[in-house]
């Protein structure tokens, strides 16, 4: 390989030993107003008075608008205005897209001149309450002209294709192949080539509420204030003000508490833009709030749809020397966050393995469906599910056992920070520790030998092992190397935290963006302040900053909350404590080096008895600023921007992507299943996940989270799919089709940590909120392939219902018998 | 998803309510029993009926009796008091089973017996019960009371054989002395079966001396298999005579292929299913001599 | 309009007289006209259980409920559940074990819980999830809603009737 230049890295901390809040599995700080049903969402602010929304959805796939006679519903009863796509178009700019050329797939809140969606929204009522506007829905009259429906995402790329968008001149949104490393020297040495074709299907993060905006249009201050579940409030601000024609500064967003987003509530830029646009013809509150069908047809949830040729150059020892990987992704009609699902692949493409190169072709077509948006994990999930997959195969066509070619290929601990292909860096890890640990609670040796007991009565169990990677903190970058020559430079995608001590020593916290959605941003912050200051996490306070007056905030996503949020809390309780040294010297009469902080307060080192508590130094600057020196401003409040801790730029010829995923995670998930091969019904016996993302904050949430992403990846192995037929229909537009697991459903879960600290973030934290789902489509596959095995069937398509093993099945020759 | 427009009226008695929807027929009037599938439809505004009689005031109407030895369950018997009644746990103990499988508990808290039957939905395992259990119903129309036997009533997918005036005031189960079993294929806990059997085998010295089946999911209605039934008729039932009954129960099944399952598939799951429901029903038959 | 109908609830103890339009389902009502916005709102056709609440002491879909069918009823809601400052085991438990992370499906759930300790006092964790199974969570994986189930089981279990909110009792019994 030729050595590239790199940047340095940040410097490496050293963690201190001894934590006292970080690492405790307190009860969580926001749980008390969700336990008694006061959660404050979108929905619960609905007041008297307000104006409710109600969408009308294209019941075609792809068809153009030839008129709408909205007459009937406009002289409805209780309804105040109705727009068309058409006006909409009029009336509000596109909505914002991170795709190359947005002007030649322009996305818009509502169908302007053809729909390319069943679920597009064609048009919006506005009535005195939701069930007149449904009423008044009924009474708006379409006429279609029915074009060709495109749904299958390759044949979409077929010349002669009907065409998703016609200014776009293809039904191909983007195209690129990278070559990282020496590929055509490692597949030329190598022993031999596994090949395979993998396809899996789009399902989405489903949370329970769906999205919702409450925008108040005040036309003697022409300002506009907006409540929604919208998660990214701060950072896609400015992208909702030009949707709506609003200068920035007459515009305020609201953080909301929301029930749930998965990826799913990031921008959800439709819903603000419709109450929004509604709200300023009206100069009324508006509340839109979608219903079910809206959220499944209409969303921006759709999560990764890919199909994939992949080659693995492997050595007869096992030794994976490199992968070419050419897939294409269904995106559906528009395409809001360009290829970035790509970028989240790349950040560790190449798994915890060492792979010397890789090749990687992507093709994003469009079709009529609804759009892609994000879903936990936001396409990593998807590269790691293929690449165990291949990993998978390559054991079997080599006779090596699943867990010994792992092994063999794991980057040694001592190689950290370890540079991939791609470029992109693996700060720390101890892959073998992890593998290890999950081997031993999953008594994976007891369940190989039930498996073969099983066999000789006929039974098919199987024993899924995947080690896979769980990037985090994304940076701005993997939005922006795709292209040449961005339009823009790159953003730090910075998180803000101001934090406030007041007069009697409480502290409140500011959070900027980062809104709730079932993370724990508050608990987190609450952990880092009290881990600062020796307070009670409980008598934290947090509070969230609306945009107008904020600070520069991203918000989540690419599991980036808590190690951003504890840089902010770091930096300011950094600017506090050197405000407050200074404070205490003066007040002591000592120098302030002579101090030092201990149990929430300085005192002058090795004299207990000479100290000044936070609350006592808070009390005195607060009020009697003039026992200080002239320099000294009252109170003691202060703020942090962070940026994002390591980035480095692609090289101009994108041979190298430089650093944009860096905090890296790895997990390793062994599930024990059976399946019933006369049905096709998959079933747990057993489930041992462990995970190490460095150090935990609150392990028993991040346990909570990995049960709950492993839970949607399992939906996603054998339930969960959104189905469009030949025709474009969308089959699953409810929660009766579209097959959310249920308790029942679930595995006893064995959960383990292992914690291997960041070099480069505070208090050694990595991500982890995505981790559950980045795993258990993988492995659940490979158990699932592991039970087939010896009727010769392996299965390359997700989710595996028992139609699709079933057919599997009968393909192998099993016909289903009546006696046993 | 809020329902549409209708007027309402919840009157104290039969006649009263079959006269609602004599009078009210032009505005597509209809029952409301539990609503748990009524409303649902309503508020997807894939129903839109312009007048709803609710029989919850109609009293008398939840009870659960013995005419004899015939099981009689009234139109606003909730499944959940069903399932937790003595008394078709003895009666009707393949009805109990049924309705353990029906949705989830905070439905059957609501959804009624009679309303599931009504409702006929294919995949629903109440018609199936009635099917294989030869159950009456008993409707009240503008000419008076009739009963329907079940090999009558479900004429296709949510269609049966009542008038859109009559009533069903309750089902009428008749005993069956053997083994029961109902067996069923979901994708997930309390979903609608993608398969569905009721089993009832009665048998004498070893030998099935009667056999009652029907199945959910493999046809447009609950099908009634009478082939396996008698192929098992007079035979020992072990592992040769119930696979012989399952050949001829499926053979010939055309089901229509849909996302739970092509028709192949569910023709696959129809058999597994088939064979557990019989198995069971005939090992309890066994316990029962 | 179409016409108006009578009905009286008992929620929370409390009583209200409305008049309401046929067509308006249970869950509006609580949330819009009693201004009870604990009961949420996840799909409005009955499979998901956010809209789960307590009518006459069994558990019900308040989405798919008309406000009509629930005339002359003894409504609970999950503003029920504490006695004033105290919360319910119930509550308590699911703070204790982190049986909820966005909180949506957490009402639903937790007088799903309430019904089905009442009817299975000493549940085993097959009862629990077999009991919840009608409920969806999307956040947590159901495993620490099970554990907080069988940790407030022997606290009810325990609880004796006066430590009972009265206002509540119609419901509870
Ligand atoms: C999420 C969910 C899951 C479900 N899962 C299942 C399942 O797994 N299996 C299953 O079988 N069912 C299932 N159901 C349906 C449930 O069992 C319904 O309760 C039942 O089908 C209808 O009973 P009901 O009393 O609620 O009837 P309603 O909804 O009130 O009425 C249904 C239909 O029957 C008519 N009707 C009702 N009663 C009478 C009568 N006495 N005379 C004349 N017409 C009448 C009504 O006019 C209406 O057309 C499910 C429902 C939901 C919401
Ligand atoms: S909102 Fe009532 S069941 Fe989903
Ligand atoms: S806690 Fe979010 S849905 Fe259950």
């Amino acid at each position: 390989m030729t050595a590239v230049e790199r940047p340095a890295a940040p410097p490496v901390r050293t963690h201190k030993a001894d934590r006292r809040w970080v690492g405790k599995s307190i009860r969580k700080v926001e749980d008390p107003k969700f336990l008694r049903g006061r959660g404050g969402y979108i929905a619960d602010l609905v007041r008297p008075g307000m104006l409710h929304a109600a969408v009308l959805r294209s019941p075609m796939p792809h068809a153009r608008i030839v008129s709408i006679d909205t007459g009937a519903a406009e002289a409805a009863p209780g309804v105040h205005l109705v727009v068309t796509g058409a006006r909409a178009a009029e009336l509000t700019g596109p909505l914002p897209d991170f795709g190359p050329d947005p002007t030649k797939h322009t996305w818009r809140c509502l169908a302007a001149e053809k729909v390319r969606y069943v679920g597009e929204g064609v048009a919006v009522v506005v009535a005195d309450n939701r069930y007149l506007a449904e009423d008044a829905l009924e009474l708006i009259d379409v006429e279609y002209e029915a074009l060709p429906p495109v749904t299958d995402p390759e044949a979409a790329l077929q010349p002669g294709a009907a065409m998703v968008h016609e200014a776009l001149g293809s039904n191909l949104a983007y195209a690129r192949q990278f070559d990282f490393g020496d590929v055509e020297r490692d597949f030329a040495e190598a022993d031999v080539v596994v090949r395979d074709r993998l396809r899996w299907h789009r399902s989405g993060g489903q949370p329970l509420e769906t999205v919702g905006a409450i925008a108040d249009f005040d036309p003697a201050t022409e300002r506009l204030t907006v409540h929604t579940n919208s998660l990214s409030f701060t950072s896609y601000m400015f992208m909702a003000a030009g949707a709506l024609g609003v200068p920035m500064n007459k515009l305020d967003v609201h953080q909301v508490p929301a029930g749930g987003s998965f990826g799913s509530k990031l921008f959800v830029t439709k819903p603000f833009v419709i109450a929004g646009m509604c709200s300023r013809l009206l100069g009324r509150p508006v509340v839109y709030l979608e219903d079910r069908v809206d959220n499944i047809s209409n969303c921006d949830h759709h999560g990764s749809d890919r199909v994939y040729d992949v080659e693995l150059a492997v050595m007869r020892d096992g030794t994976m020397r490199s992968i070419t990987i050419d897939t294409v992704d269904d995106y559906g009609a528009y395409i809001q966050f360009g290829v970035g699902h790509h970028g989240n692949a790349l950040a560790q493409v190449t798994g915890p393995y060492t792979i010397n190169s890789v090749r990687y072709r992507v093709r994003a077509a469009l079709t009529n469906k609804n759009q892609q948006g994000a879903y936990r994990g936001f396409g990593s999930e998807v590269n790691n599910w293929m690449l165990e997959q291949m990993v998978d195969k390559a054991a079997r066509e080599l006779g090596m056992d699943p867990v010994e070619i792992r092994r063999r290929n794991f980057i040694p601990p001592a190689s950290f920070p370890y540079f991939i292909p791609s470029g992109n860096v693996y700060d720390s890890g101890n892959y073998a520790a992890v593998l290890d640990k999950t081997l031993e609670l999953a008594d994976y040796d007891h369940w190989r030998a039930e498996q073969a007991r099983a066999r000789e009565e006929g039974r098919y169990i199987g024993i899924g092992v995947i080690s896979a990677q769980e990037r985090s903190v994304f940076s701005a970058t993997e939005f922006w190397f795709w292209f040449d020559e961005p339009n823009a430079p790159v953003t730090s995608s910075p998180e803000s935290v101001t934090l406030g001590v007041d007069a009697t020593g409480t502290i409140t916290a500011t959070l900027y963006s980062c809104a709730f959605w079932g993370n724990s941003p508050e608990t987190m912050v609450a952990q880092l302040v009290a881990e600062e200051f020796d307070v009670d996490p409980h008598s934290v306070s947090i509070i969230y900053h609306g945009t107008a007056g904020g600070l520069p905030a991203t918000g989540p996503g690419g599991s980036r909350t808590t190690v951003m949020l504890a840089g902010a809390v770091e930096g300011a309780s950094a600017k506090i404590k050197a405000k407050a040294r200074k404070a205490a010297a003066h007040l002591l009469e000592v120098d302030p080096d002579d101090l030092e902080w201990t149990e929430g307060g300085f005192q002058v080192r090795g004299v207990p008895g000479q100290r000044k508590g936070l609350d006592e130094i808070a009390a005195m600057l607060h009020m009697f600023k003039h026992s200080f020196p002239e320099e000294v401003e009252s109170g003691l409040e202060e703020s942090k921007v962070f940026d994002h801790p390591y980035t480095t730029m692609p090289s101009a010829d994108r041979s190298d992507l430089g650093v944009f995923y860096p905090f890296m995670g790895n997990a390793c998930h062994v599930p024990v299943v059976e399946v019933d091969i006369e049905t096709g019904r998959v079933s747990f016996l057993a489930y041992a996940a462990v995970h190490d993302c460095g150090t935990l904050v609150n392990p028993r949430s991040l346990a909570g989270h990995i049960l709950g992403g492993t839970t949607q990846g399992i939906g996603t192995a054998l339930y969960e799919e959104f189905v469009y037929d030949e025709e474009g229909q969308l089959i699953t537009s409810s929660f009766l089709d579209y097959t959310i697991p249920t308790a029942a459903e679930m595995p006893e879960m064995t959960i383990g940590h292992i914690e291997t600290p960041s070099p480069y973030t505070p208090h050694g934290i990595k991500g982890g909120g995505e981790g559950g789902r980045m795993m258990a489509p993988a492995a659940i596959n490979a158990a699932v392939n592991d039970a087939l095995a010896p009727l010769g069937v392996r299965v390359t398509e997700l989710p595996m219902t028992p139609d699709r093993l079933r057919a599997a099945i009968r393909a192998a020759g099993q016909v289903s018998s009546a006696a046993r | 998803m809020k329902p549409p427009s209708f007027r309402y009226s919840s009157p104290a008695t039969v006649p009263d309510a079959v006269a609602l929807l004599v009078e009210h027929a032009e505005e597509d009037a209809r029952v409301l029993a539990g609503g748990q599938s009524l409303v649902p439809l309503m508020n997807f505004r894939l129903a839109h009926p312009g007048f709803l009689v609710d029989l919850r005031r109609v009293p008398g109407l939840d009870s659960i009796r013995m005419d004899g030895d015939v099981l009689v369950l009234g139109a606003m018997v909730r499944q959940s008091a069903a399932e937790r009644s003595a008394e078709v746990r003895v009666a009707a103990p393949l009805l109990a089973e049924a309705l353990g499988h029906v949705a989830h508990p905070p439905i059957r808290n609501s959804g009624t017996v009679v309303g599931s039957i009504a409702h006929a939905d294919p995949a629903a395992e109440l018609p199936t019960v009635a099917l294989a259990m030869d159950a009456e119903m008993t409707a009240v129309g503008p000419q008076g009371e009739r009963r329907i036997p079940a090999a009558e009533f479900f004429q296709g997918p949510f269609t049966t054989a009542l008038a859109s005036d009559e009533i069903l005031t309750e089902v009428r189960l008749p005993p069956f002395a053997g083994g029961h079993a109902f067996v069923e294929f979901a994708r997930t806990h309390g979903n609608f079966a993608v398969v569905g059997v009721a089993a009832l085998v009665a048998v004498t010295d070893g030998r099935v001396t009667r056999a009652a089946i029907a199945a959910s999911g493999v046809g447009p209605t609950p099908v009634r298999m009478t082939a396996a039934e008698e192929a098992l008729g007079g035979a020992v039932p072990d592992s040769a005579a119930i696979g012989a009954a399952v050949d001829a129960g499926t053979a010939g099944l055309q089901p229509a292929g849909d996302l739970q399952g092509s028709a192949a598939t569910r023709i696959d799951i129809a058999r597994a299913v088939l064979r557990d429901a019989i198995e069971r029903a005939a090992e309890r038959a066994q316990d029962r001599r | 309009m179409t016409d108006l109908h009578p009905i009286s609830l008992t929620v929370n103890g409390r009583e209200y007289t409305l008049a309401v339009e046929p067509r308006r389902l249970l869950v509006d009502v609580l949330r819009d006209d009693l201004g009870l916005t604990g009961t949420h709102i996840g799909c409005e056709h009955g499979v998901c259980g956010t809209c789960t609440v307590l009518l006459d002491g069994a558990s019900i879909r308040s989405c798919i409920t008309l406000a009509v069918q629930a005339d002359g009823a003894e409504i609970r809601t999950v503003e029920g559940l504490a006695d004033g400052a105290v919360l319910h085991p119930l509550q308590e438990e699911f703070w204790n074990k982190q049986g909820l992370q966005c909180g949506y499906c957490t009402p639903g759930m937790l007088l799903r819980a309430c019904e089905l300790l009442e009817q299975t006092p000493d549940p085993t964790a097959e009862q629990v999830r077999e009991g919840i199974a009608s409920n969806l969570c999307r956040c947590t994986g159901y495993a620490y809603i099970v554990e907080a189930v069988l940790a407030a089981a022997p606290r009810m279990r325990e609880r004796t009737p006066a430590q009972t909110p009265t206002e509540t009792t119609g419901a509870q019994a």
